[in-house]
């Protein structure tokens, strides 16, 4: 089941997520796996070089985002798609409610779209009397669960083969395995049986081609190719900044975001749906609607922080992340996770909502690296962290320390004395006020690196 | 690229995508190949719409009208792309894709002229007006959502054979 997500304190919930061992230990795992295949993947290829002329296009697509956007209108309509611009959340949900609604249609398969988890689209038909069932396996798991995911690319990955084992026998009525094989055959069988009633499927886009009006779709399952074939009627909904100039744009990232994502040349299918079946064809959904969603996107455009709508949603910058690898997907409580997903959650639902995300990151600078699309993801963290200090959203101690701290950095008298204070009060305070909380924080030096080098 | 490093090129990437390869030679040799894959099998189902998919002989026992009912399935496919040993589906000329994914095993002829050495030299040739549905095939349906272990065949096809021909 999707969520409309209203972000909690991540504080407390990293404090949460950090007591529960299975989580971490899947969390590492994961994470292990995911790092490794990426590093392989690009380990022979010139992925600099690449990344660069990534780069050059997503900037151009953000220069010109509504000439792209109204130029894939236009291919798109003439190919036999309609398309609708959502300029919010609330109106995108209308709006495939509606084409839903005036169809008919009572059983929906959805191929994963992250877009409609950040705009709450299950909750909101499922509430409808809507049947709306995830067809990624990952989805399924975590919509079997009433969870979120807790990745963009793997959902369920904070999950191991036993508690599925569990959820499945307890959800489903099967009997309890922790074989992942019978567990995948459990769910195909009965996925197989809902692509085959569904009246329509839903799907997001990793990319959308303004000259050719082309959705790009990658998946590894092949359930993306069922969603988008076997219904009459298919629905792809994704935000405005998936566009790519041309389909000749294509290669560099084909190229690079199934290496970037998941350390694979290329995932196993990738569908290129332009428009509605033709006559004589036996292929495509005999009517298409694509749902382009704004919901902010707009006016982040306009702003300092519009490189985040580079992103092409890879997760290389999730799993790097040493703040992610503790604490997993779900202590953000967002769509997104991760440096990207800090990012463009505090730019979506606005810093008096999402402010405490900006705790989850320590501004290591992995996540610059893996980036496929050069987006300055540590900029931008460093950027809004100072914008919510501007706007007074961190804590009142901290704020008070800081400017204590602020203070005596300015007068060498005062800071000199406070570093003698600490070295004195060190033992004391780690004993009584910390509570053993500073343990393995080095003690302060018995003589400051200034003393040593005067 | 000359064709033997494509061929060379798209072997060892299909290879490696998990699917099977098969590099025929002569005409005499197709029929031989195919009949490998599909010896007993009780379900095939082959589109009979190209040359080469009308010259394949199917088992009359073994062989269904509809994909839907069918464990295998034999075509002919557009393109390959040796770079990322890739088999292109395309939804011109009356093919229905929803046959190289509902069936478990997908068979692949393609002809070694429609290899092409890379995504670049492909994208190039894709003129408008586009087919409504363009696939990359790249080895068998698989998942790494229970534990990133690597599972084969969960939505479609767990084997997926190319035949070089």
């Amino acid at each position: 089941m999707s969520h409309t997500h209203t972000t909690s304190n991540f504080r407390d919930n990293a404090v949460a997520a950090l007591q529960d061992n299975a989580l971490r230990a899947a969390m590492r795992k994961a994470t292990d796996i995911f790092i490794a295949m990426r590093v392989n993947a690009v380990s022979d290829i010139p992925v600099e070089d690449w990344k660069d002329k990534a780069s050059a296009i997503r900037a151009r697509v953000l220069d010109n985002l509504p000439a792209y956007l109204d130029e894939f209108s236009a291919t798109a309509s003439s190919a036999g798609a309609v398309v609708y611009r959502a300029k919010d959340a609330q109106s995108a949900r209308e709006t495939v409610l509606h084409i839903l609604k005036d169809r008919g249609v009572a059983n929906i398969v959805k191929a994963k779209s992250m877009v409609t988890e950040e705009i709450g689209l299950n909750d909101y038909l499922i509430s409808r009397g809507m049947s709306v069932v995830e067809t990624d396996l990952g989805e399924y798991i975590v919509q079997l669960a009433g969870e979120p995911p807790s990745h963009i690319l793997g959902p369920a990955l904070h999950k191991n083969r036993q508690q599925i084992g569990r959820l499945f026998e307890e959800k489903l009525g099967v009997p309890y395995t922790e074989d992942a094989e019978e567990l995948i055959g459990i769910a195909k069988r009965i996925l197989r049986q809902k692509f085959f009633e569904a009246q329509a499927g839903i799907s997001g886009a990793n990319f959308v081609t303004a000259d050719s009006g082309s959705i790009i779709i990658f998946t590894n399952e092949g359930n993306g190719r069922m969603v988008t074939t076997l219904p009459p009627l298919h629905i792809a909904v994704l935000s405005i900044e998936k566009v790519l100039p041309s389909l000749s744009d294509l290669p560099i990232f084909i190229r690079l975001l199934p290496r970037s994502a998941s350390g694979q040349i290329l995932s196993s299918y990738m569908s290129i749906i332009t428009g509605t079946r033709k006559p004589g064809e036996l292929t495509g959904a005999k009517e298409l609607h694509i749902v382009l969603v704004d919901n902010g996107r707009s006016e982040i455009l306009r702003g300092e922080f519009r490189d985040i709508l580079k992103c092409i949603r890879c997760s290389a910058c999730i799993n790097v992340c040493p703040v992610y690898r503790m604490v997993g997907g779900h202590a953000y409580s967002s769509a997104y996770q991760g440096p990207m997903g800090i990012i463009l959650t505090t730019l979506l639902e606005g810093m008096d909502k999402a402010h405490s995300l900006l705790d989850a990151t320590t501004l290591c600078g992995a996540c610059a690296e893996a980036c496929p699309v050069c987006v300055p993801l540590p900029r931008l963290l460093a950027q809004l962290r100072e914008d919510r200090v501007r706007k007074g959203f961190t804590p009142v101690m901290e704020r008070m320390a800081m400017s204590a701290f602020g203070q005596a950095l300015r007068v060498p008298a005062i800071f000199h004395a406070g570093q003698a204070a600490l070295r004195l009060f060190w033992p004391l305070a780690q004993g009584t006020v910390a509570n053993g909380r500073f343990n393995g924080i080095a003690p302060p030096a018995k003589t400051s690196f200034r003393r040593r080098i005067s | 690229m000359m064709m033997e490093d494509k061929i060379f090129l798209f072997r060892a990437r299909i290879a490696w995508s998990g699917a099977g390869v098969k590099l025929v030679t002569s005409p005499e040799d197709l029929q031989p190949a195919i009949s490998e894959f599909i010896q007993g099998a009780d379900s095939v189902f082959c589109p009979g719409i190209t040359e080469i998919e009308k010259s394949i002989v199917i088992p009359p026992e073994a062989r269904v009208n509809d994909y839907m009912h069918a464990k295998i399935t034999v075509e002919e496919v557009m393109a390959g792309i040796a770079e990322t040993g890739t088999i292109v589906c395309v939804s011109s000329s009356g093919k229905a894709l929803q046959a190289s994914l509902v069936p478990y095993h997908h068979v692949a002829v393609i002809l070694r002229e429609n290899i092409f050495a890379d995504l670049d030299e492909f994208f190039a040739r894709m003129n408008s007006p586009l087919p409504t549905n363009i696939t990359f095939v790249t080895g068998p349906s698989r998942t790494g959502d229970i534990e990133q272990t690597l599972s084969i065949g969960v939505h479609g096809p767990g084997r997926v054979d190319v035949v070089i021909y």
